[in-house]
């Protein structure tokens, strides 16, 4: 059990243009769940493989406890990774593949078995000890991927991915096993995806990358409910936070034909640099009014859930060049009656609004 | 062959009348894949024909030839032997000793090649400036002729001018006749053989090692496992197939050693050495056949090495087989 801490940590590939990963900062608590998150090619993957030991760290350093390990080998850093296609040794069986660690280790035959044994029973694979890996399933074989990392007992978990290769519903059973064996087990652990779901719903705290630079670090609830940018604002949340950027006029943003009101001092603060202002609220911040009043939007398709729908909206009257961001996402109750192509008129709390600098994309308080 | 039973059994199922359905769903089924698959077979057609004609029937005539006994000079007038050449064969101590020195050679020969190949593969496996540049260095023994390189070693292994005694004479040891000695000489036709062939398999290893994906190296290092180990454990097991296909090939190689123990003899006898103590069952064949015209003998000796062949690969091919089932 240790901590972790990454310290302006960067990693620059030869002949690329900008760092993978850009003089990163990130300090992991004893028995935290960190879950990386990030579109593909922000650098998630490369933190974490620097953190194994698999990438060179170009400057900045690495520490897991109280050890520099920035120039260590992978097994000299007590860690255990999970791999996206979970690397199983082929020609061993799951027994072997969970004790190969250990075999390494010069741990005796007999401590071995007990412990494969009990990491086996954790995770419901007393069964298949005699199989080889072609003979499980995809959720086995996770499984057995995650055994070999919990029987050497290490101080730190890294995941990569390791449940992109099941399919959907196995991998929402599966992200809670992983979940509830971290918190039994205590493990500091490391965990990279680019499922904003898992992120949100794995982690004690979520750190967003893009393109190598760390954007925010918190925990799901903060991230959601403060962003600290645009990007993080439409990253996180699904359907995605309704992001619309307008020229700050007198007594909020000029969204199409209406104006979006936006608390004064905010407004001045956030269209300092060039006037204009994103302003984003989730769809769930949205309620229907009454005509005439908020944004007038055409409601292009319905998508029930069940539990909830949401309509698919546009702006009935935006002219092309004040509107980037695509369509506005409403929740509202299952059976409200409305249809595809109705006009609506849509207003939102004022304290649900997130404004951002259009400009620096930082959000304004 | 192939090509007539394939006819055959397709005349036999157009033959009879067209059965309902109900009764033998199985039957039009099976001549719909074999029309639908007349093209397929057209096209291998060539091939089995050629095959049939330049081997299958020279094999089946071999084994005719063998049991007559008859002379180069009247292949077909021999008088039938029945199994008398195989009874002849196995009591002739030509025929031990050059099963003897081929087996001895071939393991002085395969053993240390394949062992090489596999450090040489693995070498080239990492990135290295000039990759491309060593990889075609290595098949370069492959490509050059027997008849050459065995030259060159015999000139090598020369006992009164020879490099390699001269270089044993420099360091104070004693020349070797590298020639004269039985073990002397057939670790000197092992070394040709090992020097052409080293190459070739050590590309077939590196091809296979390159499909070993990159995460099993990378969860062995994290593992704890060093370089060596990963080796041992990651790459050794996964080229075992391929292993398994190189020692055949390499032993099917040995079996029929012949160029380089005739050419290393340095005057074309078929003698292997004075006492022939390299004469391979290659050798001993031709020498049967076209020194001393035996050729029903010759022929008897070439399914004898058929046989022993195909024990060895059937060996092989169980080893391999209750290894996967191990795997299961």
């Amino acid at each position: 059990m240790a901590t972790v801490s990454f310290q302006q940590a960067s990693r620059i590939y030869p002949k690329a243009e900008r760092p993978a990963v850009d003089a990163l900062d990130l300090e992991i608590a004893d028995g935290e769940f960190l879950v990386l998150v990030g579109p593909s090619g922000c650098g998630k993957s490369t933190s974490l493989r620097m953190l194994a030991g698999l990438e060179e760290v170009d400057t900045g350093s690495i520490v897991i406890g109280d050890r520099d390990v920035t120039d260590s080998p992978p097994k000299e850093r007590d860690i255990a990774m999970v791999f996206q296609n979970y690397a199983l040794y082929p020609h061993m069986t799951v027994e072997e593949n969970m004790g190969f660690a250990l075999k390494l280790a010069g741990i005796s035959k007999d401590e071995r078995a007990t412990r494969v044994r009990e990491a086996a029973k954790i995770l419901d694979l007393e069964a298949y000890l005699a199989r080889r890996p072609k003979a499980l399933s995809g959720g086995q074989r996770q499984r057995v991927a995650m055994g070999r990392a919990i029987v050497r007992n290490p101080q730190v978990f890294l995941m990569d991915e390791p449940l992109s290769n099941l399919d959907a519903k196995l991998r929402v059973q599966t992200r809670t096993q992983i979940a509830a064996l971290q918190r039994r087990l205590g493990t500091t652990t490391v965990y990279v995806t680019h499922d904003q779901v898992e992120a949100m719903t794995m982690g004690d705290r979520v750190a967003v990358l893009k393109d190598g630079v760390l954007q925010q670090c918190d925990t799901p609830g903060e991230l959601y409910d403060r962003p600290a940018n645009v990007f993080v604002a439409g990253f996180i949340g699904s359907p995605a936070m309704n992001l619309v950027t307008g020229d700050a006029v007198d007594g909020g943003v000029q969204v199409g034909g209406a104006v979006l009101p936006v608390p004064r001092d905010q407004l001045t603060r956030a269209a300092a640099s060039n006037g204009t202002v994103t302003v984003g609220f989730r769809p769930e911040a949205v309620r229907l009014a009454a005509p005439g009043e908020g944004l007038p939007v055409r409601v292009e398709v319905v998508e029930q859930l069940g539990s909830d729908a949401f309509l698919y909206t546009s702006l009935a009257d935006a002219p092309d060049d004040v509107l980037h961001s695509a369509d506005l996402v409403v929740r509202t109750e299952p059976r409200s009656g409305v249809t595809s192509g109705q006009q609506l008129w849509l207003s939102t709390d004022r304290s649900a609004l997130h404004v951002f600098d259009a400009q620096t994309q930082q959000r304004v308080d | 062959m192939t090509i007539a039973s394939g006819t055959v059994r397709e005349a036999a199922i157009a033959a009879p009348p067209p059965a309902p359905a109900a009764t033998s769903p199985a039957r039009p089924r099976k001549r719909r894949q074999l029309t639908r698959n007349r093209w397929g077979y057209a096209y291998v057609a060539p091939f089995f024909l050629v095959f049939a004609a330049f081997s299958l029937y020279p094999f089946m005539y071999t084994a005719w030839v063998s049991l007559h006994e008859t002379s180069l000079s009247n292949i077909n007038g021999g008088t039938w032997v029945g199994l008398e050449n195989y009874r002849d064969l196995l009591q002739s101590e030509f025929f031990w000793n050059a099963t003897r020195n081929t087996f001895t050679i071939g393991i002085l020969a395969t053993v240390p090649q394949l062992c090489m190949a596999l450090g040489l593969a693995h070498l080239l496996n990492y990135k290295l400036r000039g990759r491309t540049f060593f990889r075609t260095v290595m098949l370069m023994p492959y490509a050059t002729s027997i008849a050459a390189a065995t030259l060159v070693f015999s000139q090598l292994f020369g006992r009164d001018y020879g490099l390699i005694n001269t270089m044993l004479e420099a360091v104070g040891l004693q020349a070797i006749d590298w020639e004269a000695g039985t073990v002397s000489s057939q670790v000197a036709i092992a070394v040709i053989v090992t020097w052409r062939w080293t190459g070739y398999n050590a590309l077939i290893y590196l091809a296979a090692m390159q499909s070993i994906p990159g995460e099993l190296y990378e969860a062995a290092e994290i593992d704890g496992a060093s370089k060596w180990k990963q080796f041992l454990h990651v790459t050794i097991p996964s080229l075992r197939p391929t292993i398994l296909f190189t020692i055949v090939v390499s032993t099917i190689g040995a079996v029929q050693l012949f160029g380089e123990p005739l050419l290393f003899a340095g005057n074309g006898t078929t003698s292997g050495g004075a006492s022939g103590q390299y004469q391979t069952l290659g050798l001993l064949m031709y020498q049967q056949g076209w020194s001393n015209f035996h050729i029903g003998q010759a022929a008897t000796t070439a399914w004898a090495m058929f046989m022993i062949i195909l024990v060895i690969v059937g060996v092989n091919a169980v080893i391999g087989r209750l290894r996967n089932r191990a795997d299961r």
